[in-house]
């Protein structure tokens, strides 16, 4: 699921070493983009961004920023060195090697040919995606000790409550203790039963807070 | 101030309930009909039997697959694990016997009570039964198997084209099912306050969720923190409702009450008084006398705290819906049957008492975080209705 191919875009807007910075700044404008990947022969060659383009020729309202946009090619400005992702590439490497290399986005590249193009809001939607709702569900917030069947046991317990789990994540602990945390979202309104369950067997629940389980029912 | 008011209700209505271990419990409908009454402020002549909701009715919002599923449900038929996926026979939602009835009856009920005072034989009217917010398309969720104002809404629509319906739901659940129904309809304003679906099912109810192409602008959600009390969800709902309500313009407004935002609610974690449930309606009721000659439908909804909570809620919500002031003092005669049954100690007044509810000690941060949600949701929104 998390992988560069289920999250690139497939259709690539490309230019070619003579392209002058006039067309590839319309191209920009006209499909709201900021990267163009650079082709020769169908290879990539190098990838040219608006930031690159704006910074080679003069400032609006200058009067040889006319003559310069026709004159400048993507081949002078562009850059050769270019970070690639493979489409079976995991979301979370092309998210390290664009906060590395503080890079916006990377071109997709399968054996010689360009396939897609991954930017930074893709990576985004991902993660939104990953930490999102989709479903109805009941946030639960549980400390897990660090020993094998932690996450197993509130499986358990919520499979025995008859209710569904939509999704979870764990992740380190603000204490390095080797504590995680887990949260997961539930399939139902009433997390109540659940969460005393998870008290009654050891596990600290982080939130919700436990309710008066039982009181004000009949 | 002085037209009709009905309560829509009958016995049927009282058969939506999952049974007595669950929380979604038809008692409280019960305990809250015969405290009205005890206080004398709901008479014979005051009560208006609806029809049940046709399935050409739930139609207009539901999948008639889904329709078939539940009515298959009801008898006893269908696959269980296939009836699951349409959220049915899950821990929220269990299946009972004519599960499809009684709720086409609860439904009914809202639709004919928006009937009532769309054709002005009504000037409000109230459901207590309906306010089953969650139900989607083609799925139960959160105790909702058919939406009730969805399918009240829908009709609406049909039956006058151009009516203008403003939804305001005060539920502690962000009104989610209702509000995807009319995401992108401009005709339909949404506007849903509750605990922040960060910490409570079912989960959205964003403010970045706006509505969508013709109905941008027109999905209105204010996602409270949790322990808000009384003082912060007043100034919220102040900051917020009778602004976007003015910039639409409504023709009818439907609103849903749950009262779960009651601090003693268990299934979530606001900290809510009487004095909220006393306040909404209240204001709902000008605000339909201001902007749209008073047309007014009020539901029920959430409310788990049956013994303590919910009886008195409604109480002060039919009170604001026709036109009575509600004693302090809860009744005797009710006391002494309903405590028999409960498991706590039931109030001696109708309104909590501030002193036992003091400021908690976040309540200051709380406001302020409260207050930038409002900030920030109203420079979305204003713009863009009206």
């Amino acid at each position: 699921m998390l992988l560069v191919r289920d999250w690139m875009a497939r259709e690539v807007v490309t230019v070619e070493p003579e392209t002058t910075a006039a067309e590839a700044l319309a191209l920009c404008r006209k499909h709201s983009i900021r990267h163009l990947p650079v082709l020769e022969g169908g290879r990539l060659i190098g990838l040219i961004s608006d930031r690159n383009l704006r910074s080679a020729t003069p400032a609006l309202g200058d009067p040889s920023r006319a003559e310069a946009l026709q004159r400048i090619r993507v081949g002078d400005e562009m850059i050769r060195d270019v970070t690639t992702a493979r489409p079976e590439d995991p979301v979370e490497d092309v998210a390290a090697a664009m906060y590395e290399r503080k890079i916006g986005c990377l071109p997709v590249i399968e054996g010689d040919s360009l396939v897609g193009i991954v930017t930074s809001s893709d990576v985004m939607k991902a993660l939104a995606r990953l930490v999102g709702v989709h479903e109805p569900g009941s946030r639960l917030e549980v400390a897990l000790s660090d020993r094998p069947g932690s996450l197993a046991g509130i499986a358990e317990i919520t499979r025995d409550a008859g209710v569904n789990i939509v999704s979870v994540l764990v992740a380190p602990g603000p204490d390095s203790a080797g504590q995680h945390i887990a949260v997961l979202r539930l399939a139902t309104i009433d997390p109540g039963e659940i969460v005393a369950k998870l008290g009654e067997a050891g596990y600290s629940v982080l939130w919700p807070p436990e309710t008066r389980l039982g009181e004000g029912r009949p | 101030m002085s037209g009709r008011a009905v309560f829509v209700h009958d016995a049927e209505m009282e058969e939506y309930g999952f049974g007595s271990d669950h929380p979604f419990n038809p008692i409280r409908l019960r305990m809250t009909i015969e405290l009205c009454e005890s206080l004398g402020l709901l008479k014979e002549s005051q009560f208006v039997s609806p029809k049940p909701a046709t399935d050409e009715d739930l139609r207009t919002v539901h999948y008639s697959s889904y329709v078939r599923r539940v009515q298959m449900a009801g008898h006893g038929e269908g696959d269980l694990e296939e009836l699951a996926k349409y959220g049915l026979g899950t821990q929220d939602n269990p299946i009972f016997p004519d599960i499809h009835r009684a709720c086409a009856h609860v439904v009914g009920g809202t639709l004919w009570a928006a009937r009532l005072v769309t054709n002005g034989e009504a000037e409000h009217a109230m459901c207590i039964s309906g306010g089953l917010h969650h139900a989607m398309r083609g799925r139960a969720s959160g105790f909702c198997i058919y939406n009730d104002a969805g399918v009240a809404i829908a009709r609406l629509k049909e039956e006058h084209p151009g009516i203008k319906v403003a939804y305001v739901d005060t539920d502690v659940h962000h009104g989610d099912g209702v509000q995807w129904m009319f995401y992108d309809d401009p005709e339909v304003l949404t506007v849903s306050m509750h605990e922040s679906g960060r910490h409570l099912f079912p989960g959205t109810g964003d403010v970045k969720e706006n509505g969508q192409r013709e109905g941008h602008g027109y999905s209105v959600n204010l996602p409270l923190q949790p322990f808000t009390q009384d003082d912060s969800f007043i100034k919220s709902f102040e900051a917020v409702v009778p602004e976007v309500l003015r910039a639409f313009g409504p023709d009818l407004i439907l609103s849903q009450n749950g009262c779960d935002g009651h601090t003693l609610d268990p299934l979530a974690h606001l900290s809510a008084t009487t004095r909220v449930y006393e306040h909404v309606p209240r204001r709902v009721h000008e605000l339909a006398h201001e902007l749209c000659g008073g047309r007014w439908v009020a539901t029920g909804g959430g409310g788990y705290d049956i013994w303590r909570v919910v009886p008195r809620a409604w109480t002060a919500l039919w009170a604001a819906v026709s036109h009575q002031e509600m004693p302090e003092e809860m009744p005797e005669d009710w006391l002494s049957k309903w405590s028999q049954d409960s498991p706590v100690d039931l109030p001696l007044f109708t309104r909590d008492d501030a002193d036992d509810y003091p400021p908690i000690k976040r309540a200051a941060e709380i406001e302020e975080r409260n207050r930038r949600t409002v900030e920030d949701l109203l420079a979305k929104v204003l713009p863009l209705i009206g």
